[in-house]
């Protein structure tokens, strides 16, 4: 009787299950599956009951070192040697400078903290990925995200430096990009670095990293008053080449150095999406 | 019904007793309940002060890196780098001291400022409600303003020994010339009781955690720490920022660090107005806290 009623079910499924088995030949099918759209959804769906006040609060520190340091220190020191050689005024000399820590930062407040909570406790990645989403759909996803968060800073500071008469030029609007590609760069990174964090302790660690390299990347004052040494350790550093390219901007004034920076970033990128991509297979696809 | 009777019939072997073993000669006994009880009504307060210290021993490295590394890394940065830049560009607006000197006691008051407001927010928070280390001492004799009282102590202790440590790592930069520099350490400790007690009594009253710690970092903290005339003088800032600074604990502790530490020439009263105001703020903030725990804790 049961084996009767099961029977054409099973011969129905039969065409059905060999199509399951069949391997995908498009490229990537293993990591990919072309949906970055759900996890970006996903997340501004999120955003929606978020605490806004966390989410701007990012943006604050960086505009209150620029109207701190700016309106407080800009008369002590006077005007200082810009891109090219040209004088520009103290607060214009540290405003695309701090614009490019704004950037920094939206990208690795949402691409670290987020991310770890997400990881190892709500395990958000894993429900994730036990859809046919991949590796790669979450961490691009993620990744657009915190993007989007830089992107919004660069904007909301360059609304900032208007008014204080800190921008010159029109290039300066390539700021923007400028700063989207160096958010870029550091929540790709930041994100794979985080998957190696087990505990919340050690989220101290990024910002451990990133106050020496905010205050030495000649953020407030030229890299040139540091011995030779100094300096290369500090060039090889993302947020100097964030500084320089952004510096370079602000006035107009274009050089091949430039190309070397967006290069900096271009690899970052690859290196961080791999890494991400790697290890969230690893964390969650054994 | 028989078998039921079979399960309870183990409660009833009888216990080993308590002190099989008499008092061992030489060995004093172990003092009466009503002897401790008597010992923490009246020692409290160092009671919880020391389970305070020994639970940060846990995080002592991230204390030594935070409370060390951030003012040290701050002052290369500004006391160093930014220096050849306002020095270069005949800054001089700093009573006739170097930039350095006129920034190391506002640094010595915003690491413990910044120390505090750690220490009086997140472990407020362990103490009610996640972890509960407030409610194991409140069944044993000690009054709830025992345990304010303990956590303020042990924190005041961490603060102490840390502008201790960076006040010695500064002098031997030779930025501290004064023979009085010493009692910076005093009232930069004294900063962060200013803004830590208070905090103290309003953490106590958080029951759900909404990242109100974090707005209080960005939005407190940071611009205090920015505007209290740390990097400059206040009076660089137009008058309408200058009275950031005047409640500010923070640029009170550095106005009278710098009267310490490099003699800066302000009349008497105004340094007598400092001390007061850092005073004030610390014990109000701590008579508040008194009550915002015993609230919490006993009703």
């Amino acid at each position: 009787m049961t084996h009767r009623l099961s029977q054409p079910v099973a011969e129905r499924s039969q065409p059905l299950r060999a199509e399951l088995l069949e391997p995908s030949h498009r490229p990537l099918a293993g990591l990919y599956s072309g949906n970055v759209r759900a996890v970006v959804a996903r997340g501004l769906m999120a955003l929606k009951t978020n605490n806004w006040a966390v989410f701007i609060s990012g943006f604050i520190e960086p505009v209150l070192y620029l109207a701190a340091m700016g309106i407080g220190l800009g008369p002590l020191i006077g005007t200082v040697e810009g891109p090219g050689g040209t004088a520009v005024s103290y607060g214009a000399y540290i405003a695309p400078a701090l614009l490019a820590v704004s950037a920094m930062n939206g990208a690795v407040y949402d691409s670290t903290n987020n991310v770890f909570f997400k990881l190892r406790f709500s395990k958000l990645y894993q429900t994730m990925l036990n859809t046919s989403l991949g590796p790669l759909d979450v961490a691009m996803g993620e990744i657009y995200l915190a993007l989007q968060r830089g992107f919004l800073y660069a904007v909301g500071f360059m609304l900032v430096m208007l008014p204080l008469g800190y921008v010159s030029s029109w290039w300066a609007l390539l700021m923007v990009p400028a700063a989207v590609l160096v958010a870029f760069g550091f929540a790709s990174l930041g994100m794979g670095i985080t998957s190696y964090f087990t505990r919340f302790q050690h989220l101290d660690w990024i910002n451990f990293a990133l106050l020496p390299m905010f205050l030495f990347s000649a953020t407030l004052y030229p890299l040139s008053v540091y011995p030779q040494a100094i300096q290369w350790v500090i060039q090889a550093l993302p947020l100097w080449h964030g500084v320089e390219l952004l510096r370079s901007l602000s006035v107009g004034y274009f050089t091949p150095a430039m190309l070397v920076h967006v290069a900096y970033f271009v690899v970052m990128i690859a290196v961080g999406v791999v890494l991400t991509t790697s290890r969230l297979r690893a964390l969650f696809l054994r | 019904m028989s078998k039921r009777a079979d399960t309870t019939a183990a409660p009833d072997r009888p216990r080993e007793p308590e002190s099989a073993v008499g008092p061992t000669p030489g060995v004093e006994p172990a003092p009466g309940a009503e002897e401790l009880a008597r010992r923490a009504r009246r020692w409290g307060v160092w009671y919880f002060a020391e389970h305070q210290l020994r639970t940060m021993r846990s995080y002592l490295s991230v204390i030594v890196a935070y409370s060390v590394g951030h003012p040290l890394l701050y002052l290369v940065a500004m006391g160093v780098g930014l220096a050849s830049l306002v020095d270069a560009n005949g800054g001089g607006d700093f009573g006739g001291v170097d930039y350095l000197v006129f920034l190391v006691p506002a640094l010595l008051a915003s690491g413990t400022f910044v120390a505090a407001s750690n220490e009086f927010t997140w472990p407020i928070m362990d103490g009610f409600k996640w972890r509960r280390v407030y409610h194991g001492p409140l069944v044993s004799p000690l009054q709830p303003w025992q345990i304010a009282a303990g956590h303020t102590l042990a924190v005041a202790l961490r603060l102490f020994a840390q502008s201790l440590v960076y006040f010695l790592i500064v002098a031997a930069f030779g930025a501290v010339p004064s023979g009085f520099g010493f009692l910076a350490i005093i009232t930069s400790t004294l900063a962060g009781l200013a803004i830590g007690t208070p905090l103290m009594a309003y953490a106590a009253t958080i029951r759900v955690e909404k990242a109100q710690f974090v707005m209080i970092q960005r939005f407190g903290v940071m611009p205090l720490m920015l505007f209290s005339g740390t990097f400059f003088p206040l009076t660089n800032l137009p008058v309408f920022l200058q009275w950031i600074g005047w409640v500010s604990p923070l640029w009170h502790a550095s106005e009278i660090g710098r009267v310490f530490t490099y003699g800066y020439d302000e009349p008497l009263w105004l340094s007598i107005v400092h001390v007061l105001y850092l005073v004030a703020l610390a014990g109000g903030g701590l008579l508040l806290a008194f009550r915002t725990y015993y609230n919490r804790l006993v009703d």
